[in-house]
């Protein structure tokens, strides 16, 4: 009987983790705007906590960083913003995951000198481990370039 | 031993390892599907082909172009049928594919000759775009795309 159990219970942990709160809309935005500001005050743990580990962050230049890689530019200093200003559009839950859109004004330095990135971006969050990660981020420029 | 203490054991073992194959079964054919209609939609593309567009693209499209400019499904396929913007020939390649329930991100560059007004010019992009499973089929909702440095600038 106990074997049954066990068996049963098995069984049943997919469907008990469907019914397992998830996030909502508020606590998807919250999230996003808790990593730009991660970002912007290089804070190394809540860019950890925040990130997947399955993180592609695709920059307005093409070039595709890993959750370490990203980490790192921002620990290193490359990577260093001195302001940073979102503004989220469209957001779109699912079960599991959430998309989110928007434009984001950012003013970085690089290599001592500043740069203004202005660009749309696309961020995908997946809810695991009772919270967002951002699993995906891509950005197009907003600078219209024939 | 009594068989029935044997049985229900095995018979769920086997109910729950028949769901996982059918699961995975899934899964291998919603990652197919998802291929396939990314090759559907950039050839359409080339082709202006407004029917297949209407289908893989989901009503809720946001399509950024590397330059800026930003369409919503009905712009960018009339942009495409009404010859504003004619994609004359497009390769790419695939470089990650990720299924999240009902959600795919796939992350690809591509090589896009496109004509705009009349101008040519040959794109290098990296691009992003995310699906949804809607309706029993993969409908693209979100694409954003980059120009790729040039080789000497990289």
């Amino acid at each position: 009987m106990r074997t049954v159990l066990a068996l049963l219970l098995v069984a049943a942990a997919p469907f008990a983790a469907a019914d397992a709160p998830r996030g909502d809309e508020a606590s998807a935005r919250a999230a996003l705007l808790a990593r730009f500001d991660a970002a912007l005050h290089a804070d190394l743990p809540a860019l950890e906590t925040g990130l997947a580990d399955d993180l592609e962050y695709c920059g307005v230049s093409a070039t595709c960083s890993t959750k370490s890689q990203y980490i790192e530019s921002v620990r290193s200093g490359k990577r260093k913003f001195k302001s940073l200003r979102p503004e989220i559009g469209r957001v779109r839950m699912f079960p599991d995951s959430a998309v989110l859109t928007g434009k984001v004004y950012s003013v970085s330095i690089v290599d001592g000198a500043e740069r203004n990135v202005d660009a749309y971006f696309l961020v995908v969050l997946v809810w695991r481990d009772g919270r967002w990660q951002m699993t995906n981020q891509t950005s197009t420029s907003l600078t219209t370039t024939s | 031993m009594n068989p029935r203490r044997v049985t229900l054991p095995v018979v769920l073992i086997l109910v729950v390892s028949v769901l996982s194959g059918v699961a995975c079964a899934k899964d291998d054919a919603r990652m197919s599907a998802l291929k396939a209609a990314e090759a559907a939609r950039f050839q359409a593309n080339v082709d202006a082909d407004g029917k297949v567009l209407g289908q893989v693209l989901d009503d809720g499209l946001e399509y950024v172009h590397s330059n800026g400019e930003v369409n919503t499904k009905a712009e960018f396929i009339q942009s495409l049928t009404s010859g504003k913007r004619d994609y004359v020939a497009t390769t790419f390649e695939i470089q990650g594919i990720r299924i999240l329930g009902d959600v795919a991100i796939i992350r690809g560059t591509a090589k896009v000759t496109v004509a705009d007004n009349g101008q040519s010019r040959d794109l290098d992009l990296g691009y992003t775009d995310v699906w949804l499973w809607k309706d029993k089929r993969w409908q693209m909702t979100a694409w954003r795309s980059a120009r790729m440095p040039p080789p000497a600038a990289k």
